[in-house]
């Protein structure tokens, strides 16, 4: 780990007359995260910002100050690479999916294994957490959508999804709806109560989708598919009312978020780089260089102007931008 | 947020039980969200399941005797429940010990029949004693105290001092503003009090009604049901009381029902009931000891009989309507606590995209320009057109049922009344959190 030059106040760039609300980003790394061992899988920001969240697949999942940059702990017990994790929305817990088929309940109080959640047949691939961080969701390479009992460790229910490996799972802002996607190209929206089908969102060309994530009112989803897209479904209509195109994404299943102030769209590309775009106009707004691989995973923080990216083998490391044009 | 996407002709009453969850309770109540259902046991504790998981997650073990009753706070952090060991506990759910920690136990030196939260204020307490005295406990700094409500006798009585007897009160609610404690009487009239000055601001007479046994609002106040000994559910349409009246002052008026609902055949009692969120339905709880019935009346059209649902062989004690949705809870007399809702067919065209599901053969009409040839960048670019068009991620739909919540809060607002109760708020905050409490014995580890 060693900060970049600009790890001391940034200089700031541009105008100096842009607000701080409506600046153009400019973000700048702040921070170089280096710990993993193998090719990295997932970042995630804590709820409260303070901490970030990483796994490998070198096995374990690694927690780091994001202010010092500090490895603060290191989690280990599964057996095998681990593709996924969620933070509980109240803070208390983390969830690793992994190849081992199993998902692991870490305590952060504890920092250790309070249950592993057996019952996939095959690799686990993705996780997340209800808004009251009593249930889970899970979806894997057996193409089932798993809803588990997060304080007794036992599955509530399995969705026969997808024909395909389960890429990713969410649940919507209050809980009652369950997004599903997979490598069989569609997205399939659930009704997180009862198990039904709501309804399915599907692309003439059915390419094999990535990552999903609703909007913060749920009423649309992001999601990025293998033909270098990201798309915007209207969940109601079930059109597509925003594409996004510029970055590269043929092979891996890239990760896409709503950058800090819901303003813009981030995503990982398989050309090492990190595309920001406008949400409205759709065009890009800022291209991250510094990454040396595919940059498969990207993360907002929840309150702050800070991003941060991870990249596979030939790199390795996780890096912390900050938004030179945000005041904080 | 699901509703949004699921079939709007949705039936506004629940239909078949959904889960049965052993519990031992006599009688259990949703939370004001919905998420959780607390149940009362006879042998002095209390346990909360979490719905979306179908587990009991807290135990409220505090009481020798039997629980009487149970309340939630208006944002379920507090819980409150009522015993014949003559306490009533108030109960912490955002405390993160096992057991849950405590607020306050209220004692008192007689059974407590049952026990409410004010609406607004979980320190202010609505108590009914053991045979019929009901106390208002306000636990705030400022106006510590504990004042029994008293019906005030006519005092043109002619016939002499002491030749009647006090009638006893047999059933204390809060309405749903909290301005007003309604008490029914073994004399079969309820009584009206004004919560801040505790004193008697009207009486109504049942005629016909014996005593009353139990008493519910629709959400917004207006109405009320009432169940007594005759075997009759009354709904009644409230009349407006005069915010301030003068001491001593209170309004005689008989009411009349504008529905009554009993059973023509079996001529069952009631044993509970409840109206349903949006007060469009009556669902009445049968005290039949054969059977588990809840009747479930149209109040939009005038008042007709829906359907009677059937809970099995096990006898039914309570019912209580879900605050916002199609469901009920209905405990039966062996302790199980029946979830109902409304079950959906299983739509097999949601599984397909862009696919529609029709009942009926629809005879398609094909647009002029259908089939017509396109330029491929003309497509591109009319495309590209209808992706300018700004969209909001951030902004919620508005829930309707929220927003009918709301109205009620608002004409309430602007009320001395109101005012008293806000004083020195509870820290009951809407965002507050059940902490998830990992079980110990998990196999594998």
């Amino acid at each position: 780990m060693k900060p970049e030059k600009h790890s001391s106040p940034p200089p700031v760039a541009g105008p100096s007359k842009t607000s701080s609300s409506d600046g153009i980003p400019a973000y700048k790394t702040r921070l170089i995260l280096s710990g993993h061992s193998k090719s990295i899988s997932s970042i995630k920001f804590s709820p409260d910002g303070k901490m970030l969240a990483s796994a490998a697949a070198d096995k374990v999942v690694k927690l780091w100050n994001t202010e010092t940059g500090e490895i603060l702990n290191t989690l280990e017990g599964h057996t095998e690479g681990i593709s996924d994790i969620a933070w509980s929305p109240d803070g208390e817990f983390l969830a690793s999916a992994s190849d081992d088929k199993t998902i692991r309940l870490w305590s952060l109080e504890m920092m250790e294994t309070v249950n592993i959640l057996k019952g996939h047949t095959n690799f686990v691939f993705c996780v997340n957490f209800s808004p009251k961080s009593n249930l889970l969701v899970s979806g894997g390479f057996d193409e089932t959508v798993r809803i588990w009992d997060v304080a007794r460790g036992r599955t509530l229910k399995t969705l026969p999804a997808h024909s395909d490996p389960v890429t990713a799972v969410t649940f919507n802002h209050d809980g009652t709806l369950i997004a599903s996607c997979a490598m069989d190209g569609l997205i399939r929206i659930w009704d997180a109560e009862s198990g039904q089908c709501l309804k399915t969102l599907a692309d003439d060309d059915n390419p094999i989708c990535s990552h999903i994530k609703f909007t913060p009112n749920s009423r649309f989803i992001l999601a990025s598919t293998q033909d270098s897209t990201i798309r915007l479904w209207n969940t109601q209509t079930s059109r597509c009312v925003k594409t996004y195109t510029g970055h590269a994404n043929r092979t891996y299943c890239l990760f896409t978020d709503f950058a800090p102030g819901a303003k813009y769209i981030v995503s990982g590309s398989e050309d090492a780089k990190i595309y920001i775009w406008d949400l409205q106009t759709r065009t890009i707004a800022q291209v991250l260089e510094g990454h040396r691989d595919v940059v498969i995973a990207v993360a907002s923080h929840p309150t702050k102007h800070m991003l941060a990216s991870a990249s596979m083998e030939k790199d390795m490391t996780i890096r912390l931008w900050i938004d030179a044009n945000s005041a904080t | 947020m699901n509703s949004i996407l699921s079939d709007p002709f949705t039936i506004t009453y629940p239909t078949a039980v959904q889960t049965s969850l052993n519990s031992g309770a006599s009688f259990a109540n949703f939370d004001p969200s919905g998420s959780y259902v607390a149940g009362g046991r006879p042998d002095g504790s209390a346990v909360i399941w979490d719905l979306d998981t179908k587990a009991p997650i807290r135990w409220l073990e505090g009481h020798v005797k039997a629980v009487t009753s149970v309340d939630w706070s208006q944002n379920s952090r507090y819980v409150l429940t009522s015993s014949k060991d003559w306490n009533v506990i108030v109960w912490d759910l955002a405390s993160d010990t096992d057991p849950v920690r405590r607020r306050a136990t209220i004692r008192f030196d007689a059974p407590v029949i049952c026990a409410s939260f004010h609406p607004r204020n979980s320190q202010i307490v609505l108590v009914l004693l053991s045979p019929g005295d009901a106390y208002l406990v306000d636990q705030r700094k400022q106006y510590r105290s504990r004042i029994e409500l008293c019906e005030i006798q006519e005092e043109s009585e002619e016939e002499g001092q002491g030749s009647r007897p006090r009638s006893l009160m047999t059933v204390v609610r809060f309405d749903p503003t909290g301005r007003y404690i309604f008490a029914g009487t073994s004399a079969g009239s309820v009584l009206v009090f004004n919560t801040r000055t505790k004193t008697m601001i009207a009486r109504h007479k049942i005629s016909g009604a014996g005593i009353i046994r139990a008493l519910d609002f629709a959400k917004g106040g207006r109405r009320l049901v009432t169940n007594s000994s005759d075997r009759t559910l009354r709904q009644f349409n409230l009349p407006v009381y005069a915010t301030s009246a003068a001491e001593g002052e209170y309004i005689e008026q008989e009411l009349e029902p504008t529905y009554r609902f009993n059973d023509p055949i079996n001529k069952n009692a009631w044993h509970a009931m409840a109206y349903s969120p949006d007060g469009e339905w009556l669902a009445g709880g049968a005290a039949d000891n054969a059977s588990h019935k809840i009747y479930i009346w149209d109040l939009a059209n005038e008042g007709q009989f829906a359907t009677a649902l059937d809970g099995g062989p096990e006898p039914l004690l309570h019912v209580h309507w879900h605050p916002k949705k199609a469901s009920i809870v209905s405990t039966t007399n062996v302790g199980n606590i029946l979830i109902w809702h409304c079950p959906t067919p299983e739509r097999w065209g949601a599984f397909a995209g862009g696919f529609e599901e029709v009942d009926e053969n629809v005879e398609y009409e094909e647009r002029e320009d259908e089939f017509d040839i396109e330029d491929e960048s003309e497509i591109a670019l009319r495309k590209q057109k209808a992706e300018d068009e700004e969209i909001d991620i951030d902004g919620l739909v508005e829930d309707p049922s929220s927003k009918q919540v709301e109205h009620v809060q608002r004409i309430a607002d602007d009320d001395d009344d109101v005012a008293w109760a806000a004083e020195e708020p509870d820290d009951d905050h809407p965002d507050w959190r059940m902490k998830v409490m990992v079980e110990e014995d998990v196999d594998g580890m």
